[in-house]
């Protein structure tokens, strides 16, 4: 009784120490994002100075009206909306229907589609890439809208995508679609009415995941707004600010700009956060 | 005669519903064959096209074997190889230890432990290019917080020079991607766990296993596999990364922190200030070089981990 005792206090004091090491952890892991939040309601000089307070002395909003107003963040706003919206629909419609076809058509010609995703997946040559498709833009007069930047992000996040959806419906069993066929559905009809319905889980998981690669987007829309201000998304539009000239200058608007980009997407995060993990471990692991 | 009938109805419904569904399949496929010849296999011809050429973006024109010859003696190119080996390195000996002491102490189920994991991985869905400029207003020399706090604690007398001296700046790239990685790690060891029966961790207990004998004998062991296919999307992934380096320090002081991608980056598509040096011949003959060093290093890491397996 004493032994199991002594051992019982040990285990506690072992998991008062181990639980106060995580809550550091977490603590570090949380405290830039906090620095930013509350550093943006600071005034400039007050971050020009630093110090190591992370409340600001005085409360201010004005960094956000002159981020607004001046820096043009209304429209890198917009811009990362419909970058972040139109990644989730382009890549929502492809994914469903590719990988309906991969888990159940018979068409020949998917096995060598199929084996050169796989074959793409391992040849990765960076941004190199970036430099042929802004080309191919250029000649098809689409380099001065985002829609380029949306297929190009759609288009290069694909596999995960797909694989995603292809195993989902891989786990639906097949007699649904033959009950459908014997009532007369087409192999188009089957895939709209009868397993679309079914996808919603992994259609969420995809949904979280490409609008995050939307949004988060960042060496792409870059090259592809090089000279054209209007269209650039947040990530683009706060990082010009730095590296214009009077840079260190303008930390407030910085600090602004930065928590305009990050807020978003942390209380999507919250929100669905256990989804959010899951798609990421399937995505990679098992697909 | 009216049951064949019947039948031979049915087989030519099912014959023509066979080519609606190659049509079907072909069309519904389409978006993602598009895709993959533009967003993949075009560009990766394309490089091999400019190879030899000495491509500014205008003119392109025939230099032979000169890229060649100007990589070899491209003393900033190596370095930068160097340097993502040394990234890579420092990444992997921080993240994959830390991410998978976090997930096997939350595996336990700890008070509060699926909060703790949810603020791990929060920073996984931060931009990395805003996360890089985060840091570097907490990494500045003259008012950046780390250097306060390190300053009123008397860890050190005078700032630390983090993005500007060329013996620290590899930490701080080392810091943020410690910062932005080690939840995705920590989820896919936690995943993995996941997989382990109970059975074996009861029976371990019965046997009067501690925690730290729990860890090395059985979920070590059974999460093995796991750890390998995590180790290498951890290395090829090191490898490729250049996005919040770029926005940290842009691979300064002096090219100290230029990893590989970073400097190709550079010679597509400029740098953040001016375009003019632009050489995309080049930059595609050392994307093809970067390719075969990742895969190199992908290749040797598969290997050892097999002759791993025959030995344990």
């Amino acid at each position: 009784m004493e032994g199991h005792a002594v051992v019982s206090t040990k285990g506690k004091i072992i998991n008062t120490i181990v639980w106060i090491l995580l809550l550091f952890l977490a603590v570090l892991t949380i405290f830039p994002v906090l620095y930013v939040v509350f550093g943006s309601f600071k005034e400039n000089a007050e971050l020009l100075v630093g110090g190591s307070n992370i409340f600001p002395k005085k409360w201010i909003i004005d960094n956000y009206i002159s981020a607004w107003n001046q820096a043009n963040f209304a429209v890198y706003t917009k811009n990362s909306i419909f970058l972040a919206l139109g990644v989730m629909i382009v890549s929502l419609v492809n994914a469903s229907m590719a990988g309906y076809v991969f888990s159940r058509s018979k068409f020949k010609v998917k096995e060598l589609v199929y084996s050169l995703f796989v074959m793409f997946m391992f040849i990765n040559v960076g941004s190199v890439s970036l430099r042929p498709m802004y080309e191919l833009a250029i000649k098809l007069h689409l380099n001065t809208s985002l829609l380029a930047v949306v297929l190009i992000s759609a288009g290069g996040g694909q596999a995960t995508y797909i694989f995603l959806s292809r195993g989902f419906v891989n786990s639906i069993p097949k007699e649904l679609d033959e009950a459908a066929k014997i009532d007369g559905c087409t192999f188009f009809q089957t895939f709209y009415m009868v397993i679309l319905p079914l996808l919603k889980p992994v259609m969420g998981t995809i949904a979280l995941l490409s609008f995050r690669q939307g949004w988060n987007e960042y060496i792409l829309p870059l090259v592809f707004t090089m000279t054209n201000d209007a269209k650039r998304p947040l990530t683009v539009g706060v990082n010009m600010l730095k590296n214009a000239g009077d840079g260190t200058a303008a930390w407030n608007i910085m600090f602004a700009g930065a928590t305009i980009a990050i807020i978003p997407m942390l209380v999507i995060y919250c929100i669905f956060s256990r989804n959010f993990m899951s798609g990421m471990t399937s995505g990679a692991v098992k697909g | 005669m009216a049951g064949n009938d019947g039948r031979g109805k049915k087989r030519i419904k099912l014959r023509s519903g066979g080519s609606h569904e190659g049509l079907a399949s072909f069309l519904m496929l389409l978006p993602a064959i598009i895709f993959l010849i533009v967003c993949s296999i075009y560009p990766f011809i394309w490089i091999f096209r400019y190879i030899c050429y000495n491509y500014n973006g205008f003119t392109a024109t025939y230099t032979g074997a000169a890229n060649f010859e100007r990589m070899l003696s491209d003393k900033t190119f190596w370095m930068s190889v160097v340097h993502t080996f040394e990234y890579a390195f420092y990444k992997l000996l921080f993240i994959i230890p830390l991410a998978l002491i976090i997930a096997v102490i939350l595996h336990t189920r700890i008070m509060g432990s699926n909060v703790f994991r949810g603020v791990y991985f929060m920073p996984t869905v931060i931009s990395s290019s805003i996360a890089g400029m985060i840091f570097t207003f907490i990494f500045a020399t003259k008012n950046g917080i780390l250097n306060s706090v390190l300053q009123s604690l008397h860890i050190v007398s005078s700032p630390i020079p983090w993005l500007t001296g060329t013996n620290v700046v590899m930490a701080a790239v080392t810091i943020l991607a410690i910062w932005g990685g080690f939840g995705n790690y920590m989820l896919y060891f936690t995943s993995g766990m996941d997989s382990i029966s109970n059975d074996v961790y009861e029976s371990a207990k019965i046997d009067g296993a501690n925690g730290v004998q729990t860890f090395f004998y059985v979920t070590l062991p059974m999460l093995s596999p796991v750890l390998k296919v995590v180790l290498m999307l951890a290395i090829t992934g090191a490898f490729k990364d250049y996005e919040a380096i770029m926005v940290l320090s842009d691979g300064g002081p002096g090219n100290r922190s230029m990893v590989m991608f970073l400097y190709i980056y550079r010679m597509i598509f400029g740098s953040a200030t001016s375009t003019a040096a632009v050489q995309i011949g080049y930059g595609a003959l050392l994307s093809v070089v970067a390719a075969i060093i990742v895969g190199i290093v992908t290749a040797i890491y598969l290997f050892i981990s097999r002759k791993l397996d025959d030995v344990v």
